[in-house]
């Protein structure tokens, strides 16, 4: 009994070295190629350009909005909003003429809500950290009288990267009946 | 080197099984203490364990009847466990290797489906600048016509647009047509910014700010700025839009 299964066990242990070699390289074989494939989809340019992407249209979807957003009961929190959105030469302009702006908004007592019906970026430079973004918006304003006006507005925003968030450093009105710009 | 011939008979099959036994237990004395018989026996070993099983049954009642003979006997009694942990391990190797390339695979896949991923809006610079160009050149020519040629525009429209977009337009140029010839009504549409804000293989969305200028009879004509967003299908590689929402 003892020297039958002896025997089997010997007859065995041949072919099965080979199969378990065959099989032992396959399986090194998948491990490498998936490997390097994870490597390359996790070291791709372009998923990181469009993770850009998609950073600087939130960051400029959400820009636009705080930028034409105010009520005059809640001005300070409401320019300071303005003031952390954005950068550069937009932000300076906002900051030496917050108060007198201010002011303004004080007298008048208006309430402006946004809302933003799209956004899409046309230009992201990921090295340089500048992108270009055009946002459709919805414009309320609540006088204080109660009227409320909607206006539909087109914009243009330019953002900046400044150290790794994006801000507004430009925004303007897309002009109408001008000449293209692309 | 008679020892390796009188092995090598002994493993013979043709040599009883008495024959052997007798001729392998002298020979097995001397030859574990000498060195080069040291070398000879385990080589002569291997053999008889390809060979029939008779032969291997022989070789292993060898150490059973002389257990003394320590060297061949040694590797004779390890050889089973030896094998198994080699099994062991190989068999470990093989599902740690599946197991991670199987994990790679996955986590490959997770990254190439992620949402950022697979908008290729932008990122394939080339696809982004023909759909903007294709939409914004469609929408321009549907958009566009003279009193007397809105056949001109109905005929673009039904090779540039398709789908709900299609009814669309249809139900309303049906409501429109002879309003327009008869008020003279000259409408030139021109998209000024185009932004693609999804592009997924032969599906994307775009933004588009269109300028409208308007012109009834002799007036003076009027420029009015809409904004659509647009969805737009790949079909005989061109560009044709299935879907308008005005914003």
């Amino acid at each position: 009994m003892k020297r039958a299964v002896r025997v089997l066990a010997g007859t065995r242990s041949r072919p099965l070295p080979a199969l378990a070699l065959a099989l032992a390289l396959v399986a090194g074989g998948f491990a490498a190629w998936t490997g390097q494939d994870w490597y390359h989809a996790a070291h791709d340019d372009r998923a990181a350009y469009a993770e850009q992407r998609d950073a600087a249209l939130a960051a400029g979807e959400q820009a636009v909005q705080n930028l034409n957003t105010l009520d005059h009961r809640d001005l300070d929190h409401g320019l300071d909003l303005w003031e952390s959105s954005t950068t550069g030469e937009l932000h300076e302009q906002l900051a030496s003429g917050r108060r007198e702006f201010a002011e303004q908004v004080k007298a008048a007592k208006t309430v402006t809500t946004a809302r933003v019906l799209s956004g899409a970026v046309t230009e992201l430079d990921d090295r340089a950290g500048r992108a270009r973004v055009l946002v459709a918006l919805r414009v309320t304003v609540r006088a204080s009288d109660g009227a409320r006006t909607d206006k539909d507005s087109r914009m243009l925003g330019e953002l900046t990267r400044t150290q790794g968030r994006w801000k507004l450093s430009a925004l303007g009105q897309a002009p109408v009946g001008g000449t293209p710009a692309g | 080197m008679t020892l390796t011939r009188l092995l090598r008979r002994g493993g013979s099959p043709e040599s009883g099984g008495k024959g052997s036994a007798g001729g392998e237990t002298p020979g097995g004395g001397p030859g574990a203490g000498e060195e080069p018989g040291l070398a000879d026996t385990p080589a002569e070993d291997e053999p008889p364990e390809d060979g029939s099983p008779r032969n291997g049954s022989s070789g292993n009642a060898f150490p059973a009847d002389a257990p003394s003979a320590d060297a061949p006997g040694d590797a004779r009694t390890r050889r089973p466990p030896d094998g198994r942990l080699r099994r062991a391990a190989l068999a470990g190797t093989v599902a740690v290797l599946v197991l991670g390339g199987c994990g790679f695979f996955y986590g490959a896949h997770q990254l190439r489906s992620a949402a950022p991923a697979r908008n290729h809006a932008l990122t394939d610079t080339e696809a982004t600048a023909r759909v903007a160009g294709d939409v914004g050149n469609a929408l321009a020519r549907v958009f566009s016509y003279t009193p007397d040629g809105t056949a001109a525009a109905a005929r673009s429209a039904r090779t540039v647009l398709d789908g709900r977009a299609a009814r669309q337009y249809e139900t309303l140029f049906a409501r429109v047509r002879d309003d327009l010839t008869e008020q003279r009504v000259t409408l030139s549409t021109r998209a000024v910014r185009t932004g693609v804000l999804e592009l997924d293989g032969d599906r994307a969305r775009l933004l588009v700010f269109l300028d409208q200028t308007s012109r009834r009879g002799e007036d003076a004509a009027t420029t009015a700025a809409a904004q659509l967003t647009v969805t737009a299908r790949l079909e005989d590689d061109r560009w044709r839009i299935v879907d308008i929402k005005a914003r």
